[in-house]
Protein backbone atom coordinates (compact mmCIF):
# COMPACT_ATOMS: atom_id res chain seq x y z
CA UNK A 1 0.00 0.00 0.00
CA UNK A 2 1.40 3.37 -1.00
CA UNK A 3 0.52 6.81 0.27
CA UNK A 4 -1.32 9.30 -1.88
CA UNK A 5 0.53 12.18 -3.40
CA UNK A 6 -0.45 15.73 -2.47
CA UNK A 7 -2.03 16.12 -5.89
CA UNK A 8 -4.05 12.96 -5.52
CA UNK A 9 -5.34 14.09 -2.14
CA UNK A 10 -6.23 17.49 -3.59
CA UNK A 11 -8.15 15.72 -6.34
CA UNK A 12 -10.15 13.73 -3.81
CA UNK A 13 -10.82 16.89 -1.80
CA UNK A 14 -12.03 18.69 -4.92
CA UNK A 15 -14.42 15.84 -5.64
CA UNK A 16 -15.66 15.92 -2.06
CA UNK A 17 -16.32 19.66 -2.29
CA UNK A 18 -18.38 19.17 -5.42
CA UNK A 19 -20.28 16.17 -4.11
CA UNK A 20 -23.93 17.10 -3.57
CA UNK A 21 -25.18 16.23 -0.13
CA UNK A 22 -28.74 16.07 1.10
CA UNK A 23 -29.87 18.16 4.07
CA UNK A 24 -29.42 16.54 7.46
CA UNK A 25 -33.05 17.08 8.44
CA UNK A 26 -36.32 17.38 6.62
CA UNK A 27 -38.13 20.70 6.58
CA UNK A 28 -40.90 19.49 8.87
CA UNK A 29 -38.37 18.90 11.63
CA UNK A 30 -36.89 22.35 11.21
CA UNK A 31 -40.33 23.95 10.92
CA UNK A 32 -41.57 22.27 14.08
CA UNK A 33 -38.71 23.74 16.05
CA UNK A 34 -39.11 27.11 14.47
CA UNK A 35 -42.80 27.05 15.29
CA UNK A 36 -42.06 26.12 18.89
CA UNK A 37 -39.76 29.09 19.17
CA UNK A 38 -42.28 31.44 17.62
CA UNK A 39 -40.10 32.01 14.57
CA UNK A 40 -42.88 30.80 12.29
CA UNK A 41 -46.08 32.74 12.60
CA UNK A 42 -49.42 31.94 11.15
CA UNK A 43 -49.84 33.62 7.80
CA UNK A 44 -51.99 36.76 8.01
CA UNK A 45 -54.81 35.23 6.03
CA UNK A 46 -54.96 32.22 8.30
CA UNK A 47 -54.08 34.07 11.44
CA UNK A 48 -56.85 36.56 11.64
CA UNK A 49 -59.47 34.98 9.51
CA UNK A 50 -59.65 31.39 10.49
CA UNK A 51 -59.60 31.51 14.24
CA UNK A 52 -62.89 33.18 15.06
CA UNK A 53 -65.98 33.46 12.97
CA UNK A 54 -66.86 36.93 14.22
CA UNK A 55 -63.55 38.21 12.92
CA UNK A 56 -64.44 36.78 9.52
CA UNK A 57 -67.79 38.50 9.65
CA UNK A 58 -66.16 41.79 10.65
CA UNK A 59 -63.77 41.45 7.73
CA UNK A 60 -66.66 40.85 5.36
CA UNK A 61 -68.37 44.02 6.53
CA UNK A 62 -65.12 45.91 6.16
CA UNK A 63 -64.84 44.61 2.64
CA UNK A 64 -68.28 45.78 1.67
CA UNK A 65 -67.88 49.19 3.32
CA UNK A 66 -64.48 49.70 1.71
CA UNK A 67 -65.67 48.52 -1.65
CA UNK A 68 -68.80 50.63 -1.61
CA UNK A 69 -67.00 53.72 -0.36
CA UNK A 70 -64.18 53.50 -2.84
CA UNK A 71 -66.50 52.55 -5.65
CA UNK A 72 -68.94 55.38 -5.12
CA UNK A 73 -66.27 57.94 -4.41
CA UNK A 74 -64.20 57.18 -7.48
CA UNK A 75 -67.08 57.11 -9.93
CA UNK A 76 -68.78 60.17 -8.51
CA UNK A 77 -71.95 58.54 -7.30
CA UNK A 78 -73.65 59.90 -4.19
CA UNK A 79 -72.87 58.16 -0.97
CA UNK A 80 -75.38 55.89 0.67
CA UNK A 81 -76.64 58.68 2.90
CA UNK A 82 -76.99 61.11 0.00
CA UNK A 83 -78.67 58.45 -2.00
CA UNK A 84 -81.27 57.92 0.67
CA UNK A 85 -81.96 61.63 1.00
CA UNK A 86 -82.03 62.79 -2.60
CA UNK A 87 -82.61 59.80 -4.81
CA UNK A 88 -85.43 57.91 -3.21
CA UNK A 89 -87.41 57.37 -6.40
CA UNK A 90 -84.65 56.23 -8.69
CA UNK A 91 -84.18 52.90 -7.02
CA UNK A 92 -87.73 52.57 -5.87
CA UNK A 93 -88.40 49.38 -7.73
CA UNK A 94 -91.18 47.41 -6.13
CA UNK A 95 -89.64 44.33 -4.65
CA UNK A 96 -89.68 42.05 -1.73
CA UNK A 97 -85.98 42.56 -1.13
CA UNK A 98 -85.08 43.66 2.40
CA UNK A 99 -85.33 47.34 3.08
CA UNK A 100 -81.99 48.55 4.29
CA UNK A 101 -82.05 51.73 6.27
CA UNK A 102 -79.46 54.05 4.73
CA UNK A 103 -78.98 55.77 8.05
CA UNK A 104 -78.20 52.49 9.71
CA UNK A 105 -74.44 53.06 9.83
CA UNK A 106 -75.04 55.60 12.54
CA UNK A 107 -75.95 52.72 14.77
CA UNK A 108 -72.34 51.61 14.64
CA UNK A 109 -71.92 53.18 18.01
CA UNK A 110 -74.52 50.86 19.44
CA UNK A 111 -73.38 48.60 22.20
CA UNK A 112 -73.89 44.87 22.30
CA UNK A 113 -74.54 42.69 25.25
CA UNK A 114 -72.17 39.96 24.11
CA UNK A 115 -69.77 38.89 21.42
CA UNK A 116 -72.40 36.49 20.17
CA UNK A 117 -74.89 39.31 19.72
CA UNK A 118 -72.37 41.42 17.84
CA UNK A 119 -71.39 38.43 15.76
CA UNK A 120 -75.01 37.70 14.87
CA UNK A 121 -75.48 41.33 13.84
CA UNK A 122 -72.47 41.13 11.60
CA UNK A 123 -73.74 37.94 10.05
CA UNK A 124 -77.04 39.61 9.28
CA UNK A 125 -75.22 42.60 7.80
CA UNK A 126 -73.25 40.33 5.50
CA UNK A 127 -76.41 38.61 4.35
CA UNK A 128 -78.11 42.00 3.81
CA UNK A 129 -75.14 43.11 1.77
CA UNK A 130 -75.32 40.08 -0.45
CA UNK A 131 -79.03 40.52 -1.06
CA UNK A 132 -78.65 44.25 -1.66
CA UNK A 133 -75.92 43.60 -4.20
CA UNK A 134 -78.06 41.10 -6.02
CA UNK A 135 -80.96 43.52 -5.97
CA UNK A 136 -78.89 46.36 -7.39
CA UNK A 137 -77.45 44.08 -10.03
CA UNK A 138 -80.93 43.16 -11.15
CA UNK A 139 -82.63 46.54 -10.96
CA UNK A 140 -80.25 49.46 -10.95
CA UNK A 141 -79.81 50.59 -14.52
CA UNK A 142 -79.39 54.30 -13.78
CA UNK A 143 -77.46 56.10 -16.42
CA UNK A 144 -73.72 56.12 -16.46
CA UNK A 145 -71.32 57.25 -19.15
CA UNK A 146 -70.57 54.64 -21.72
CA UNK A 147 -66.87 54.88 -20.99
CA UNK A 148 -67.31 53.45 -17.50
CA UNK A 149 -65.71 50.16 -18.55
CA UNK A 150 -62.46 51.95 -19.32
CA UNK A 151 -62.69 53.81 -16.04
CA UNK A 152 -63.18 50.59 -14.10
CA UNK A 153 -60.27 49.01 -15.93
CA UNK A 154 -58.05 51.92 -14.93
CA UNK A 155 -59.23 51.64 -11.38
CA UNK A 156 -58.53 47.93 -11.38
CA UNK A 157 -54.96 48.52 -12.50
CA UNK A 158 -54.51 51.11 -9.75
CA UNK A 159 -56.08 48.84 -7.17
CA UNK A 160 -53.76 46.02 -8.22
CA UNK A 161 -50.85 48.31 -7.45
CA UNK A 162 -52.31 49.27 -4.10
CA UNK A 163 -53.03 45.63 -3.35
CA UNK A 164 -49.43 44.64 -4.05
CA UNK A 165 -48.18 47.44 -1.82
CA UNK A 166 -50.48 46.56 1.05
CA UNK A 167 -49.69 42.88 0.68
CA UNK A 168 -46.00 43.67 0.96
CA UNK A 169 -46.68 45.92 3.95
CA UNK A 170 -48.63 43.12 5.54
CA UNK A 171 -45.61 40.86 5.31
CA UNK A 172 -43.63 43.44 7.20
CA UNK A 173 -46.28 44.08 9.84
CA UNK A 174 -48.62 41.09 9.74
CA UNK A 175 -50.35 41.91 13.02
CA UNK A 176 -50.87 45.61 12.46
CA UNK A 177 -54.63 46.28 12.43
CA UNK A 178 -54.35 49.43 10.30
CA UNK A 179 -52.35 47.64 7.62
CA UNK A 180 -54.82 44.79 7.76
CA UNK A 181 -57.67 47.21 7.19
CA UNK A 182 -55.97 48.80 4.21
CA UNK A 183 -55.26 45.36 2.82
CA UNK A 184 -58.82 44.16 3.28
CA UNK A 185 -60.42 47.32 1.97
CA UNK A 186 -58.22 47.18 -1.10
CA UNK A 187 -58.97 43.52 -1.61
CA UNK A 188 -62.69 44.21 -1.37
CA UNK A 189 -62.56 47.15 -3.72
CA UNK A 190 -60.53 45.18 -6.20
CA UNK A 191 -62.95 42.28 -6.15
CA UNK A 192 -65.87 44.66 -6.62
CA UNK A 193 -64.11 46.45 -9.45
CA UNK A 194 -63.37 43.19 -11.18
CA UNK A 195 -67.08 42.52 -11.17
CA UNK A 196 -67.62 45.98 -12.63
CA UNK A 197 -65.16 45.31 -15.39
CA UNK A 198 -66.91 42.07 -16.17
CA UNK A 199 -70.41 43.61 -16.01
CA UNK A 200 -69.96 47.41 -16.17
CA UNK A 201 -73.51 48.25 -17.15
CA UNK A 202 -75.40 46.03 -14.80
CA UNK A 203 -73.47 46.89 -11.64
CA UNK A 204 -72.68 50.52 -12.28
CA UNK A 205 -74.66 51.65 -9.26
CA UNK A 206 -72.38 49.77 -6.89
CA UNK B 1 -18.51 30.42 -3.69
CA UNK B 2 -21.05 31.77 -6.13
CA UNK B 3 -24.71 31.69 -5.30
CA UNK B 4 -28.02 32.99 -6.49
CA UNK B 5 -28.90 36.36 -5.04
CA UNK B 6 -31.38 36.03 -2.24
CA UNK B 7 -34.90 37.17 -2.93
CA UNK B 8 -35.35 40.26 -0.78
CA UNK B 9 -39.07 39.72 -0.53
CA UNK B 10 -38.47 36.17 0.66
CA UNK B 11 -36.09 37.53 3.25
CA UNK B 12 -38.64 40.02 4.53
CA UNK B 13 -41.29 37.37 4.62
CA UNK B 14 -39.02 34.97 6.45
CA UNK B 15 -38.24 37.65 9.03
CA UNK B 16 -41.98 38.16 9.45
CA UNK B 17 -42.35 34.44 10.15
CA UNK B 18 -43.65 33.27 6.78
CA UNK B 19 -43.05 29.52 6.72
CA UNK B 20 -42.93 29.22 2.94
CA UNK B 21 -40.29 31.91 2.65
CA UNK B 22 -38.25 30.28 5.41
CA UNK B 23 -38.54 26.94 3.67
CA UNK B 24 -37.30 28.46 0.42
CA UNK B 25 -34.24 29.84 2.18
CA UNK B 26 -33.64 26.48 3.82
CA UNK B 27 -34.08 24.54 0.58
CA UNK B 28 -31.65 26.78 -1.25
CA UNK B 29 -28.91 26.77 1.36
CA UNK B 30 -29.32 23.61 3.44
CA UNK B 31 -27.19 21.39 1.19
CA UNK B 32 -24.12 23.57 1.67
CA UNK B 33 -24.80 24.62 5.26
CA UNK B 34 -25.52 21.07 6.38
CA UNK B 35 -22.48 19.77 4.55
CA UNK B 36 -20.10 21.85 6.62
CA UNK B 37 -21.91 20.84 9.78
CA UNK B 38 -21.69 17.19 8.81
CA UNK B 39 -17.98 17.42 8.03
CA UNK B 40 -17.11 19.27 11.21
CA UNK B 41 -19.11 16.93 13.43
CA UNK B 42 -18.02 13.68 11.85
CA UNK B 43 -20.98 11.92 13.46
CA UNK B 44 -24.20 11.95 11.39
CA UNK B 45 -26.55 11.86 14.37
CA UNK B 46 -24.73 14.65 16.14
CA UNK B 47 -24.61 16.59 12.88
CA UNK B 48 -28.39 16.33 12.47
CA UNK B 49 -28.93 17.74 15.96
CA UNK B 50 -26.41 20.50 15.46
CA UNK B 51 -27.91 21.36 12.09
CA UNK B 52 -31.25 22.05 13.76
CA UNK B 53 -29.53 24.44 16.16
CA UNK B 54 -27.74 26.07 13.27
CA UNK B 55 -30.93 26.71 11.35
CA UNK B 56 -32.72 28.04 14.41
CA UNK B 57 -29.83 30.44 14.90
CA UNK B 58 -29.94 31.49 11.25
CA UNK B 59 -33.67 32.21 11.47
CA UNK B 60 -33.28 34.03 14.78
CA UNK B 61 -30.52 36.18 13.33
CA UNK B 62 -32.29 36.96 10.05
CA UNK B 63 -33.29 40.48 11.14
CA UNK B 64 -29.61 41.27 11.66
CA UNK B 65 -28.65 40.27 8.10
CA UNK B 66 -27.79 43.53 6.35
CA UNK B 67 -26.78 42.19 3.00
CA UNK B 68 -23.14 43.20 3.42
CA UNK B 69 -22.13 39.73 2.30
CA UNK B 70 -23.93 37.07 0.33
CA UNK B 71 -26.60 35.33 2.36
CA UNK B 72 -24.89 31.95 1.96
CA UNK B 73 -21.62 33.35 3.26
CA UNK B 74 -23.37 34.95 6.21
CA UNK B 75 -25.28 31.76 7.02
CA UNK B 76 -22.13 29.70 6.57
CA UNK B 77 -20.38 31.72 9.26
CA UNK B 78 -23.23 31.08 11.63
CA UNK B 79 -23.07 27.38 10.83
CA UNK B 80 -19.34 27.16 11.52
CA UNK B 81 -19.56 29.15 14.77
CA UNK B 82 -22.56 27.24 16.03
CA UNK B 83 -21.06 23.87 15.17
CA UNK B 84 -17.74 24.64 16.80
CA UNK B 85 -19.55 25.86 19.92
CA UNK B 86 -21.59 22.68 20.00
CA UNK B 87 -18.45 20.58 19.70
CA UNK B 88 -16.84 22.54 22.51
CA UNK B 89 -19.86 22.00 24.72
CA UNK B 90 -19.65 18.27 24.36
CA UNK B 91 -15.89 18.44 24.75
CA UNK B 92 -15.17 16.96 21.35
CA UNK B 93 -13.20 20.05 20.55
CA UNK B 94 -10.84 20.52 23.46
CA UNK B 95 -8.36 23.34 23.42
CA UNK B 96 -6.59 22.86 20.18
CA UNK B 97 -3.29 24.13 21.44
CA UNK B 98 -3.31 21.24 23.88
CA UNK B 99 -4.26 18.86 21.10
CA UNK B 100 -1.40 20.08 19.01
CA UNK B 101 1.05 19.72 21.89
CA UNK B 102 -0.20 16.17 22.21
CA UNK B 103 0.23 15.61 18.49
CA UNK B 104 -3.44 14.86 18.26
CA UNK B 105 -3.56 14.22 14.56
CA UNK B 106 -1.48 11.13 15.14
CA UNK B 107 -3.77 9.80 17.85
CA UNK B 108 -5.16 6.39 16.95
CA UNK B 109 -2.56 6.00 14.25
CA UNK B 110 -1.75 2.52 15.50
CA UNK B 111 -5.38 1.52 15.15
CA UNK B 112 -5.46 2.97 11.67
CA UNK B 113 -3.02 0.42 10.36
CA UNK B 114 -5.91 -1.91 9.79
CA UNK B 115 -8.32 0.83 8.73
CA UNK B 116 -8.54 1.80 5.09
CA UNK B 117 -11.10 4.44 4.24
CA UNK B 118 -13.40 4.07 1.28
CA UNK B 119 -14.14 7.76 1.17
CA UNK B 120 -12.66 10.96 2.43
CA UNK B 121 -15.75 11.46 4.57
CA UNK B 122 -15.04 8.16 6.24
CA UNK B 123 -11.38 8.98 6.56
CA UNK B 124 -12.13 12.32 8.19
CA UNK B 125 -13.93 10.56 11.02
CA UNK B 126 -10.55 9.11 12.01
CA UNK B 127 -9.10 12.58 12.57
CA UNK B 128 -9.27 14.17 15.98
CA UNK B 129 -12.01 16.81 16.22
CA UNK B 130 -9.47 19.63 16.20
CA UNK B 131 -7.56 18.30 13.22
CA UNK B 132 -10.79 17.64 11.37
CA UNK B 133 -11.96 21.18 12.02
CA UNK B 134 -8.75 22.66 10.66
CA UNK B 135 -8.78 20.39 7.61
CA UNK B 136 -12.45 21.02 6.81
CA UNK B 137 -12.21 24.76 7.27
CA UNK B 138 -9.01 25.14 5.25
CA UNK B 139 -9.07 22.54 2.52
CA UNK B 140 -12.82 22.28 1.94
CA UNK B 141 -14.31 25.58 3.08
CA UNK B 142 -11.44 27.78 2.01
CA UNK B 143 -10.68 29.54 5.26
CA UNK B 144 -7.24 31.04 5.75
CA UNK B 145 -5.07 29.94 8.65
CA UNK B 146 -5.64 33.34 10.22
CA UNK B 147 -9.41 32.91 10.04
CA UNK B 148 -9.15 29.39 11.40
CA UNK B 149 -7.01 30.69 14.24
CA UNK B 150 -9.71 33.20 15.14
CA UNK B 151 -12.46 30.60 14.97
CA UNK B 152 -10.63 27.99 16.99
CA UNK B 153 -8.60 30.18 19.31
CA UNK B 154 -5.27 28.96 18.05
CA UNK B 155 -2.37 30.58 16.26
CA UNK B 156 -2.07 30.49 12.47
CA UNK B 157 1.05 28.42 12.94
CA UNK B 158 -0.86 25.93 15.03
CA UNK B 159 -3.46 25.71 12.31
CA UNK B 160 -0.79 25.03 9.67
CA UNK B 161 0.76 22.35 11.81
CA UNK B 162 -2.55 20.67 12.43
CA UNK B 163 -3.41 20.77 8.74
CA UNK B 164 -0.10 19.19 7.78
CA UNK B 165 -0.68 16.31 10.18
CA UNK B 166 -4.31 15.91 9.11
CA UNK B 167 -3.36 15.67 5.45
CA UNK B 168 -0.58 13.20 6.19
CA UNK B 169 -3.01 10.96 8.00
CA UNK B 170 -5.64 11.26 5.30
CA UNK B 171 -3.15 10.33 2.60
CA UNK B 172 -2.35 7.17 4.46
CA UNK B 173 -5.96 6.31 5.18
CA UNK B 174 -7.02 6.92 1.60
CA UNK B 175 -4.09 5.18 -0.05
CA UNK B 176 -6.12 2.14 -0.97
CA UNK B 177 -8.64 4.35 -2.66
CA UNK B 178 -6.12 5.44 -5.24
CA UNK B 179 -4.72 1.90 -5.44
CA UNK B 180 -8.24 0.60 -6.15
CA UNK B 181 -8.95 3.28 -8.66
CA UNK B 182 -5.74 2.37 -10.44
CA UNK B 183 -6.51 -1.32 -10.57
CA UNK B 184 -10.09 -0.86 -11.64
CA UNK B 185 -9.42 2.06 -13.94
CA UNK B 186 -11.82 2.11 -16.82
CA UNK B 187 -14.53 0.35 -14.87
CA UNK B 188 -16.16 3.60 -13.85
CA UNK B 189 -15.39 3.39 -10.14
CA UNK B 190 -15.39 6.77 -8.48
CA UNK B 191 -12.48 7.95 -6.40
CA UNK B 192 -14.77 8.91 -3.61
CA UNK B 193 -17.36 6.33 -2.79
CA UNK B 194 -20.57 7.62 -1.32
CA UNK B 195 -21.16 6.70 2.30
Amino acid sequence: MSHLSEEQLDQIIAEEKARPQPPLNDWQTIAARARDEGLIRESPSRGWASSQSWVQAAAAVLLLIGGIAIGRTTIGLPTATQNAASLPSENAVPTSAPSVDAAQPSSASATFASLEEASATLDRAVEDYKRATEFLAANNSSGRPSDSAAMYSKRLVALDQVFNATESALQTAPDDPVINQYYLATMGARAATRQMVARPVVLRGF
Amino acid sequence: MSEMPIDQLDLKRAIAGDERAMQRLWSQHAPHIDAVVRRLCGDPELAADVSQEVWMQIFRALPSYRGDSQFGTWAHRIAVNRTLNALRKIRRLAKLEVDIEDDSAMVEMDNDRTFLAESIEQAMTKLSPGARAVFVLHDIEGYTHGEIGEELGITPGGSKSQLFKARAKLKKLLANLMDDSTTVAGKGKAHVAPV
